[in-house]
């Protein structure tokens, strides 16, 4: 088996507002990944995937507060540690980032060459401007990007650029597990398949060893990841390989997230959408069954009773329902 | 760079049309006053006599001096060049003294009194401003609101608060002037010491009110600034603290700029009631007595003064905005 490079165990996170009320966005999440693999995080708006991106990091600032779970990134435990060790030793080196609004990542009365020494510059203190450049240099060009986009301001430069660019800076140093925050949801059809062929690069040419990537495109995932794990309501509520939970989902919530992906096709005016009915629950006051019961088809009184545990289906698979696994397949079976 | 030379030259023509209209208002619009200023010197001049024919001929001179029997486009075609050679005429209201002598009397005791309260508000305000958006808490709690009230209170509520407590009660400060009107004007201690005394109460009623506004302004900008994505995308690259809280502030300070320079280049405006209650030898004393006078020479040369601050300010600022934000600078080439 592979090094794990990324792991995570029971990492629970919370909001809590300006009065005072705590919002469990991550609900005891865990997740591995080994060297050389990528791990996709799948779900609707609000499922807490884009909180899971920022608490993945072990660096945490108001309103979001780390409550229980540990991080081990390359087999460092770095929960605890004091938020300047894990800014000097952890971010951008071990493990980096990429938001989901490039647009406005970078800093808009910077040019990109001098955002770049900064960011070397919290890890390297002493490094030269000359050695800078010829590392910043050396990494877009490696990434396809040409060497004057680092002159230039944010503003000088277009969307898919400005998207290539964070990915590029974000990679400046090289990190173990870089966490990919829908890096492209905001862009045209040919930028965003540039800007994922630019992230596959990145663990193709040995850039990074690891990769979590979060979207609410299923079948992207099914495209760039190994893995794939869903989240709903704070938790994961399956995990598996991609190939399994694309072509063989468990859990409804799986089953219909694919069921309600539009597929551009001929007639698709006469397809009628399966959109999940229902919207997710309130986190402020989770209800005390499955979060997914009120939405879900197959809801049995059982199922709002007490809170729903992650069952192991086989070797690296995971659902969080109350139905037996043979019983759901033969659910999807008979309605097709 | 080619660009940036359009961008200038652009500016500039602007600049010299906005400069000739407001130029040509500014001698208009005096003249359009009702009242005959010149009956008044005349009739000052001709005090005790009592030939008929010559207090006519006193009006008929004065009205020659002034050349007010002219058209008015002829009067001015001659007031243009007389402007250009730096030649503002006789003040009416103060005849015999010139309009040069009574501004330049006037105006250095206004840019004394102006620019240095601009200035320490400007950056006393800016500080706190950011202090708030970054400590938040208590300290915002107590700046928010009392920012608000020392912004929003007019410039003579301001005045008058200062002058009832601390001239009126304590008698720490004297209550009008500029210096003592005991003294005349020299380099001795004790009318250097006058003066800075006679200088408190104005320019502390200056200060407070710029540090109101521009406390306000800083504040909401760190906040929107504080919480923008490149802040979090850079704290997540592991970029000091420090560091940036620098980018934080040099981007909430761009639109504080224009606060600068907008206070600047209306400063004599701004400073006429200041100076009308401490009854301070400055300009704004100098335009309540012309108006008061219907003096048009006088009238025109210091609205003349506070219309081309004005401008040079805006002209110096979208220059230098063009050189200091790059995303102006952008915007120039389209």
């Amino acid at each position: 088996m592979a090094k794990v490079v990324l792991e995570v165990n029971e990492l629970t996170t919370r909001y809590i507002t300006r009065f005072r009320e705590s919002i469990y966005a991550v609900d005891h999440v865990s997740l591995k990944v080994e060297s050389g693999k990528s791990l996709g995080i799948a779900g609707e708006s609000g499922c807490g995937k884009s909180t899971l991106a920022l608490s993945l990091m072990g660096y945490y600032f108001a309103p979001l507060h780390y409550t229980s779970g540990e991080i081990i990134v390359d087999e460092r435990n770095i929960t605890g540690l004091d938020p300047d060790e894990v800014r000097k030793t952890i971010l951008g080196t071990e493990i980096s980032y990429i938001p989901q609004a490039a647009m406005n990542a970078l800093n808009p009365t910077r040019r990109v060459i001098n955002f770049i020494e900064d960011v070397i510059q919290a890890h390297r203190p002493g490094i030269t401007r000359t050695e800078v450049y010829a590392m910043a240099k050396e990494r877009f060009e490696l990434l396809g990007l040409p060497a004057e986009v680092l002159h230039k301001y944010p503003v000088e430069l277009s969307g898919g650029m400005k998207q290539r660019t964070v990915i590029a800076t974000s990679v400046i140093l090289s990190p173990k597990v870089l966490i990919a925050d829908e890096p492209s949801s905001a862009l045209d059809v040919t930028s965003q398949k540039m800007v994922i062929k630019m992230v596959m690069d990145l663990m193709d040419k040995g850039i990074i060893k690891s990769l979590v990537f979060i979207t609410h495109e299923l079948p992207l995932l099914y495209n760039v990841t190994d893995d794939i794990m869903v989240m709903y309501a704070g938790q994961v509520i399956e995990k598996g390989s991609a190939q399994e939970m694309v072509f063989d989902p468990i859990h409804p919530y799986t089953k219909a997230l694919m069921g309600s992906i539009i597929v551009p096709e001929a007639g698709l005016r006469n397809v009628k959408l399966a959109a999940i009915p229902g919207t997710p629950p309130n986190l402020k006051n989770p209800p005390s069954g499955c979060r997914f019961a009120e939405r879900c088809k197959y809801v049995m009184p059982e199922c709002r009773v007490a809170s729903v545990e992650l069952q192991k289906a086989s070797e690296g698979r995971a659902y969080r329902c109350l139905i037996p696994e043979e019983d759901l397949r033969k659910a999807y079976k008979h309605e097709k | 760079m080619k660009g940036y030379r359009d961008y200038f030259l652009r500016k500039f023509a602007w600049f010299i049309v906005t400069v000739v209209v407001a130029f040509t208002l500014n001698f208009i619009l005096p003249r359009l006053m009702p009242g005959d200023p010149v009956a008044a010197i005349a009739a000052r001049m001709a005090q005790g006599m009592s030939n008929a024919t010559g207090v006519q001929a006193v009006y008929e001179q004065y009205t020659r001096l002034f050349a007010i029997d002219k058209p008015i486009l002829e009067q001015y075609v001659v007031y243009i060049g007389n402007v250009f050679r730096g030649d503002f005429g006789y003040s009416i209201s103060q005849y015999p003294r010139t309009v040069a002598d009574v501004i330049s009397a006037s105006v250095w005791w206004t840019i004394a009194l102006q620019f240095p309260a601009i200035i320490v508000g400007w950056i006393i305000g800016n500080t706190l401003g950011a202090l708030a958006a970054y400590v938040r808490k208590g300290f915002d709690k107590v700046l928010l609101p009392l920012s608000i009230f020392l912004s929003n209170m007019p410039a003579f509520g301001m005045a008058i608060v200062l002058l009832v407590i601390f001239s009126v009660d304590l008698k720490w400060f004297p209550t009008s002037g500029g210096y003592d009107y005991a003294m005349i004007p020299n380099m001795s201690w004790d009318f250097v010491w006058s003066v800075i005394v006679h200088y408190q109460l104005p320019f502390w009623s200056i200060v407070l009110i710029t540090i109101g506004g521009q406390a306000i302004g800083m504040r909401s900008m760190a906040i929107y600034e504080l919480n923008a994505d490149y802040v979090k995308y850079a704290r997540f690259l592991g970029i000091k603290d420090f560091k940036i809280i620098q980018y934080v502030f040099r981007n909430a300070m761009l639109p504080q700029i224009t606060g600068l320079a907008l206070s600047i280049g209306t400063m004599v405006g701004g400073a006429l009631v200041a100076e009308i209650i401490f009854n301070y030898p400055g300009l704004g004393s100098t335009i309540l007595t012309a108006v008061l006078g219907g003096d048009y020479p006088l009238i025109s040369a210091t609205t003349l003064i506070i219309t081309l601050m004005a401008l040079v300010a805006f002209f110096a600022l979208e220059i230098v905005y063009g050189l200091i934000d790059p995303r102006i600078k952008a915007a120039q080439s389209d």
